[in-house]
């Protein structure tokens, strides 16, 4: 890549400027180490999308989904320099936070079997959207019927849309989904979807 | 034996069902507003040391704030390891005060960020006991720079108040 060059030449540019996917990421987490403000932040800014949408997927509430994102920032703060391979730190940031969000809802179902007077009160498994998200009908049977998948096919399929998309590519090459193929167990999470969804409104 | 619902999708229908996903992703689920610069507010620390321990504490599952992201005041709880730490918070004019405990009790420093508002720190008693006023409402963290033994900072995930 001739821009790698040229940046060498600019310093005043940041050192990730003008780099993507994997080469962008690594080059944040090198400079972080050398103490470049901001280097963080670009990797705050772009990944938590992938963060939210897995801690969301492994079945936490909004609000628990927000402070397991931003434990998993805080640990990549304090691991920057131990992370042996700065190239993977988009799959490091998936497992950290696949485990955080298991901690958590262990911990929450831990609480609820204590307190079963609380369980009788949890209104819902189903971790709810945003307030005013499920405005039709349609929507509604929509959000119940993907949260009647398993937490595999839901962080799957969110995951499969994010990889879809150019800025994300580097999901696809972490999980190994082949390029523009669904694959099979993709395909049955569609599909199993898909009959979750036209089971679910009582005979459409 | 073969039911309707195992018949393989055609393309055009996974492209269908992916929109709904997509759907999910991008309007049904989105990333809450300002949870980006509320994560970069966290991890932006001043004197993180290679020397410091730094561990991200977990704010308790039942925070009796009503709706702890609307801010009434009220007592919430953070732990790690061993470290137990619960705040009050009260009111007070436009401005609030904390009231901290930490268990184990130490003279540990107590710092307390809020976004675009600077910070304030103490230092607790040996009972473990802290107060802070004046703190300004908004995007808070705390933090804990525990001393004596091998030095450790114990930061929260950010939460309105």
């Amino acid at each position: 890549m001739g821009a790698v060059t040229e940046l060498h030449a600019t310093r005043t540019n940041p050192p990730w400027e003008g780099l993507e996917g994997t080469e962008r990421h690594a080059a944040c987490v090198i400079a972080a180490r050398e103490g470049h403000r901001g280097a963080l932040d670009v990797l705050v800014a772009e990944l938590t999308p992938l963060v939210w949408h897995i801690a969301r997927g492994a079945g936490l509430d909004r609000s628990a989904a927000e402070d397991v994102a931003q434990t998993v920032w805080l640990a990549l703060l304090r691991h920057v320099d131990s992370i042996a391979e700065p190239r993977a730190v988009v799959g490091w940031l998936i497992t950290t936070t696949r485990r955080e969000a298991k901690r958590t809802r262990q911990r929450s179902a831990t609480q609820v079997e204590l307190l079963p007077e609380v369980a009788e009160h949890v209104p819902s498994t189903e971790p709810m959207p945003e307030a005013e998200a499920l405005r039709t009908e349609r929507d509604r049977q929509l959000w119940s019927a993907f949260h009647r998948l398993d937490q595999r096919c839901q962080e799957l399929l969110r995951l499969t849309v994010l990889a879809g998309r150019a800025e994300y590519k580097v999901v696809a090459e972490v999980l190994r989904m082949p390029h523009g193929s669904i694959g099979p167990t993709r395909g049955r999470c569609l599909t199993a979807l898909r009959s979750l969804y036209d089971n679910g409104d009582g005979g459409r | 034996m073969r039911t309707m619902d195992d018949y393989e999708m055609d393309p055009a229908e996974q492209e269908f069902w992916l929109a709904q996903v997509a759907r999910i992703v991008d309007e049904l689920d989105p990333v809450p507003a300002g949870l980006v610069e509320r994560a970069q507010f966290a991890i932006d620390l001043e004197d993180i040391d290679a020397e410091v321990e730094l561990e991200a504490a977990r704010w308790a599952d039942q925070r009796p704030l009503a709706g702890v992201r609307g801010g009434a005041p009220g007592t919430i709880t953070f732990f790690v390891g061993d470290l137990t730490v619960m705040v009050n918070v009260t009111r007070t004019g436009e401005k609030q005060r904390i009231d901290g405990w930490l268990v184990p009790a130490g003279e540990h420093g107590v710092e307390v960020r809020v976004a675009d508002q600077g910070s304030k720190t103490t230092t607790a008693d040996e009972g473990g006991r802290f107060v802070l006023t004046e703190i300004p409402r908004g995007t808070t963290q705390i933090l804990v720079r525990m001393n004596g033994g091998k030095p450790r900072t114990v930061v929260t995930p950010t939460v309105e108040l």
